[in-house]
């Protein structure tokens, strides 16, 4: 740890204006080093997933700085900030976001192949974290052959595929059954300590961020602790 | 009186309005969330409109277009026939009327007294007569003789002339001109006429009348022209003191009550008539009742075409409202289920989409029918610049531009049926949902296994059915549409059945093959189904459908496999393989949605493929056989007066001794055809029969090259010509009589006895008791010339000897114009005319590829179906696939990429579409073109216009591309962060 990967500086987020204005978030400032795994709570409402989004390149912010691994990503135009996310980043969500009409493997390769991987090598890298993550018997499974914690498996697959220097996820055991979300956390805390992968978790379970290196805890779009 | 067709409209609507107001009643919380959601997107209920509309429109243009053909047909009719409701008549071996005492003429005026029926009794000479304008110089033949005297003759009504005045009729040495006649002898009131018959006269251009119902009489107008002559000058013209060739009967009434009372007035006359010994031998005809019967059979043939070839966009139309209500509950569906889970029962849910699905079709319905007016009148103007010549104007065929209330209540009543039963059938379909999936937004599990058991029930009540369809009709001469249809639907039936039992893809890929073999393999059908089968229009319809449906099921069952084909050529380029494998991954895994607009756009493909092919097929034929139909002659000529010696008249004239080649004499008159078990039987047509002693020149038996669609036993033309030159017992026919084959268009269209080759038919002159027996030893390929050849020795003995019709041959290089021009004048007072017959093919070429162009533009419109399917395709794709964009955008995925997804996938399901029914539209013209029926018909050409087909394709599929920009725009500008997270 030490270096960071994740600086944000003064953040808000402002939707609309005038007497409907809602600042979503409130200047946030904030720094993830390499390797962390860090959680962010708070009550529905609350601006995590706005923080998860902006701070991901996702949406745009109203001011501010958000830097990962050094690079300005709201200074980038939308086809490069693509670019980006598609090297850099990867993402986890609480419905899972498969393309059902995409089999396990091709849904996991997909972010190789965005990034200008062969297909055979995207295949094989796809095959192989997949046999990492207990699926090697449903790569040709399309994901409404598979359980929610299945589903949610492939996705971590898919965001870690690339190897990008952050993972953010948005409430990934919110859809889940204590079993399922049991197996999720133990599985995105041994990846982060296996694999020194660096993540940002959204979530309103506490034994996920218990797990964590680190929780944030957001108020009316700010970090109160 | 009120109409019926309205009132049966009205009691459909009504009976549909009762159960429509008995379940509103009975389930008014669903009216209620049917009526919120029809106002809840105005812009989606008109879209849903437009989607809707295009059934109706197809029908209601069919309808309009029929009607005005019809009407158009019944102007002429009417215009033509004036008020002779009935006829009297006696044909002559010369093919014209044969005279009679006006006596007897007298004894039927007599009787008809007694007629409450009859208003009049005109005796008539009615006949073919030139006539040489002494003021003008200018000479013109074949015109219409019409005489009659003016104090008889009031109940045909009057002339008007040109200046508006009304006229009994010309006196003593006077003639009436029409318009045509005045027009091409150049002739002004005043003039002096020379008219030639036995006896040449003089008579006074007296007037120029208007073409109206006494005018146009005969002619309604058309070419060629009327002279109208008092009844004493026509007897002295004629040589006919003291008889008539032809009595006129008026009815009493209109046009319209004459017509109604036809079959009594005709019955008493044919009674009459055999109480008259002057009247031996006359026969009374209906002519203005046969000639509304004919106006309405060819209205409602055009009718029927149109239909027809629109049923593939009528399907196409109900294939997109179930398109549009799927795409309706999958945008509902997370509030259906909210509905369900609050305790709505699905009953009531299928009520709430088949009250907004009613309130659709009420003003769909009524769109479609108003747009289906504007397309009628569009295609009648088109009709009107393509085919308004000589008198048929312009101006008359858009005047007969016809909106009827039945068309419009047929219209309206069918297209808000085919609506609201569709909208039923999809209701219950998409209100089939699964609670907990549908407000989880969750995927739908495969189907239960219990759906594959009742679909098995379908497949034994299909098989049955086919079965019933099939196997009576299998043998004999029914359409051939009726086994072919049967024996799909014992196929499909199979199918299902079996996919009881075996894996899916296996039981439908093998029903796709074996529709796509057993509609589009037409040998199978000569094999299985033999050759005697009768064909139409609807095998077009029956065959298309079966082989899209086939090339759908093998899609459907086989999309994977194509797809991963597909895959592996774009996964070289690495750059776009995964724009092209998304793009690709919806139509080929979700192939049973990808079905829908892709046999949309298959059907309407098709069918406009299929016409052009067929449209390019007949005219290459056409232009080919242009050749041999003419048999190697540049004119058929006609004369009024027999010309014993034209060749040796040719041979000494320097003039035309340049010009004409060979001069072929033929023995013409009329004859009674008598085949058993023909209908009509009698039929009258002409008789031609060649001299033998003759000139190489002038021989038909060498000189002719008119090619046999048949022989007795497969003999060559010559060996049959020369049999029909030397045997008394043998005769040719034209095409017209080649029994019906199973190739569209095949066989005599009207009323026509068919005779195959070895088949006896009985000839008897007109008025004759003399008849011969001949057998039928060759069916020439040409039916310009139409009747029956026979030896000359065979003509003499049935009292055929005049020399009135005519092949000749122009040496190369002479002008036609020119040589015409010669011959006429030569042959003015004999009354020849000549006809090219090259040219009157080439007519009949603009005139077909007129009409091929008409359907072109007419089935176009299922276009609008394609283009209206795809862009609800990708309006659905938008609004469903919302947070897979949003993760495609979260992976890299810029705007462009998505885009390119968007295209990619719409243009695989448009190409794929438009590659279905482009090669099925090829292989159906192909098949109707190579058979041995088509061949009997004289076609041996197949054509693919390439350019024509190529500009369908690129509008086509231009214009679907354009359906889906929008949408397409919009998917990719969705913002991820909103599309990552959204349940819209």
């Amino acid at each position: 740890m030490g270096e960071p990967v994740v600086v944000g500086e003064e953040v808000w987020k402002v939707y609309g204006a005038g007497d409907t204005e809602v600042n979503a978030l409130q200047g946030l400032t904030v720094e993830i080093q390499r390797g962390e795994m860090v959680a962010v709570m708070g009550p529905s409402g609350c601006g995590k997933t706005t923080f998860l989004n902006c701070f991901s390149g996702l949406d745009a912010i109203s001011r501010g700085r958000v830097l990962i691994g050094g690079v300005d990503v709201h200074a980038m135009p939308d086809a490069k900030r693509s670019e980006f996310r598609a090297k850099r980043t990867g993402f986890v969500f609480q419905a899972y976001n498969l393309l059902p009409v995409l089999s396990a493997v091709e849904n996991v390769e997909m972010p190789l192949l965005i990034s200008g991987s062969g297909a055979k090598d995207a295949r094989r890298q796809a095959s192989e974290i997949l046999n990492q993550l207990g699926l090697g018997d449903r790569l040709g499974h399309r994901p409404s052959e598979l359980s929610g914690g299945q589903q949610q498996r492939v996705s971590l697959a898919r965001a870690l595929v690339s190897h990008p220097a952050i993972v953010w996820a948005d409430e990934p055991t919110g859809n889940l059954d204590d079993e399922g979300s049991r197996q999720v956390t133990t599985l995105l805390r041994k990846l982060n300590r296996d694999y020194g992968q660096t993540m940002v978790v959204v979530t309103h379970d506490a034994e996920v961020a218990a797990g964590c290196d680190r929780t944030l805890k957001m108020r009316d779009g700010r970090f109160i602790s | 009186m009120v109409d019926s067709t309205l009132v049966v409209g009205a009691l459909i609507l009504a009976v549909v309005g009762v159960i429509a107001l008995v379940f509103a009643l009975g389930h008014r919380l669903a009216l209620r969330i049917a009526l919120r959601n029809v106002r809840r997107g105005r812009a989606r209920t008109v879209l849903l409109i437009l989607g809707l509309l295009v059934g109706t429109t197809i029908i209601s243009g069919s309808l309009i277009v029929g009607s005005t053909v019809q009407a158009l047909s019944v102007h002429y009719t009417y215009l033509g026939g004036g008020y002779v409701d009935e006829s009297i008549y006696a044909l002559s071996p010369t093919g014209g009327y044969a005279p009679f005492s006006v006596a007897a003429s007298h004894d039927v005026a007599l009787a008809a007294q007694g007629h409450p029926g009859i208003a009049g009794v005109t005796p008539m000479i009615i006949a073919t007569t030139q006539a040489y304008d002494h003021t003008t110089g200018i000479p013109e033949t074949a015109l219409n003789l019409i005489a009659s005297n003016s104090s008889e003759s009031g109940n045909l009504g009057s002339f008007m002339s040109t200046s508006g005045g009304m006229l009994s009729g010309p006196s003593a040495g006077q003639v009436f001109l029409d318009d045509q006649t005045a027009q091409a002898l150049g002739a002004s009131v005043g003039d002096s006429l020379e008219l030639y018959g036995p006896t040449p006269i003089g008579v006074t251009v007296s007037a120029i009348v208007q073409e109206n119902l006494r005018g146009g009489y005969l002619t309604a107008g058309l070419a060629p022209g009327n002279v109208f002559l008092d009844l004493p000058t026509a007897q002295t013209l004629e040589n006919l003191s003291g008889h008539v060739n032809f009595i006129a009967i008026t009815n009493a009434g209109s046009q319209q009550d004459g017509i109604a009372l036809s079959d009594t007035v005709s019955g008493y006359l044919n009674t009459t008539l055999a109480t008259i010994p002057l009247a031996a031998g006359l026969t009374v005809h209906e002519p203005l009742k046969d000639g509304i019967a004919a106006a309405d059979v060819s209205g409602s043939s055009i009718q029927t075409i149109f239909l027809v070839l629109g049923l593939f966009s009528i399907v196409a139309g109900a294939m997109l409202i179930v398109g549009i209500f799927v795409m309706l509950a999958e945008e509902r569906k997370g509030e259906m289920g909210m509905l369900r889970a609050v305790g709505m029962r699905r009953r009531e849910l299928v009520f709430v989409y088949y009250f907004e699905g009613l309130v659709y079709a009420v003003g769909s319905a009524l769109a479609g029918t108003l747009l289906g007016v504007l397309v009628g009148y569009f295609l009648t103007y088109t009709f009107s610049l393509l085919f308004s010549s000589g008198g048929l104007t312009s101006a008359a065929i858009l005047q007969s531009f016809n909106v009827s209330t039945d068309d419009l209540v047929i219209s309206y009543v069918t297209g808000f049926l085919l609506t609201v039963v569709t909208v039923a059938i999809a209701s219950s379909r998409v209100s089939r949902l699964n609670i907990v999936q549908a407000i989880r937004d969750l995927p739908s599990p495969p189907p239960p296994v219990r759906l594959y058991t009742t679909l098995g029930y379908v497949g034994v009540a299909l098989t049955i059915v086919g079965a019933l369809v099939l196997l009576p009709n299998a043998q004999g001469t029914s359409d051939i549409s009726l086994p072919i249809l049967g024996g799909g639907m014992m196929i499909l039936g199979l199918g299902l059945i079996a996919s009881r039992f075996v894996r899916n893809r296996i039981a439908f890929s093998l029903v796709g093959v074996a529709l796509l073999v057993w509609a589009g393999a037409e040998p199978l059908h000569r094999v299985v189904l033999g050759q005697a089968h009768t064909g139409g229009i609807f095998i077009v319809f029956v065959e298309g459908i079966l082989m899209v449906s086939g090339a759908l099921l093998l899609y459907v069952f086989n999309s994977n496999t194509l797809i991963a084909a597909l895959l592996r050529v774009a996964g070289r380029g690495a750059r776009g393989a995964p724009i092209a494998r998304v793009g690709l991954a919806y139509p080929g895994r979700r192939p049973a949605r990808t079905a829908i607009n892709l046999t949309i756009f298959a059907l309407v493909t098709f069918t406009m493929v299929a016409i052009a092919c067929f449209g390019a097929t007949v005219q290459a034929n056409l232009n080919n056989t242009i050749q041999s139909e003419t048999g190697g002659y540049t004119y058929f000529g006609v004369s009024t007066q027999p010309i014993p010696t034209l060749p040796e008249q040719v041979a000494n004239n320097p003039t035309l001794n340049g010009e004409y080649a060979v001069t072929v004499p033929l023995i013409s008159g009329a004859i009674q055809v008598n085949i058993t078990g023909s209908t009509p039987n009698p039929y009258t047509d002409s008789l031609y029969s060649a001299p033998g002693n003759q000139s190489s020149t002038s021989s038909f038996y060498a000189t002719s090259q008119f090619p046999f669609t048949a022989t007795w036993e497969g003999w060559s033309p010559s060996a049959v010509l020369a049999e029909l030159a030397s045997n008394r017992s043998v005769a040719l026919v034209d095409q017209n009589y080649a029994p019906a084959t199973s190739s569209v268009g095949g066989g005599p269209s009207a009323p026509h006895p068919s005779i195959e080759v070895g088949g006896l038919m009985e000839l008897t002159p007109p008025g004759s008791s003399n008849h011969l027996t001949v057998r039928v030893i060759g069916i020439l390929s040409q039916s310009v010339l139409t009747g029956v050849w026979i030896n000359p020795g065979a003509a003499e003995t049935l009292g055929y000897s005049n020399e009135t019709a005519f092949l000749l041959t122009l040496r190369s290089g002479v002008s036609t114009t020119l040589a015409s021009q010669d011959a006429k004048r030569e042959f003015f007072r004999d009354g020849l005319v000549l006809f090219e017959i090259a040219q009157i093919l080439e007519t009949s070429i603009a005139s077909t590829e007129g009409i091929i162009g008409l359907l072109e533009i007419f089935v176009g419109l299922g276009l609008g179906v394609g283009i209206a399917a795809m862009g609800i395709l990708a309006l659905r794709a938008v609004v469903e696939r919302r947070r897979e964009i949003g993760m495609l955008r979260a992976m890299g995925f810029t705007q462009r990429a998505i885009l390119k997804t968007f295209f990619i996938e719409y243009s695989f399901i448009t190409l794929l579409g438009l590659g279905i029914g482009t090669s099925l539209g090829i292989l159906i013209v192909y098949n109707l073109s190579t058979s041995p029926s088509a061949a009997a018909s004289g076609v041996s050409f197949f054509a693919i216009p390439v350019l024509n087909i190529v500009l369908i394709l690129v509008v086509a599929y231009g214009l679907a591309m354009l359906a889906i920009a929008v949408p397409s725009i919009r998917a990719s500008r969705i913002p991820p962060a909103e599309a990552v997270r959204a349940t819209e």
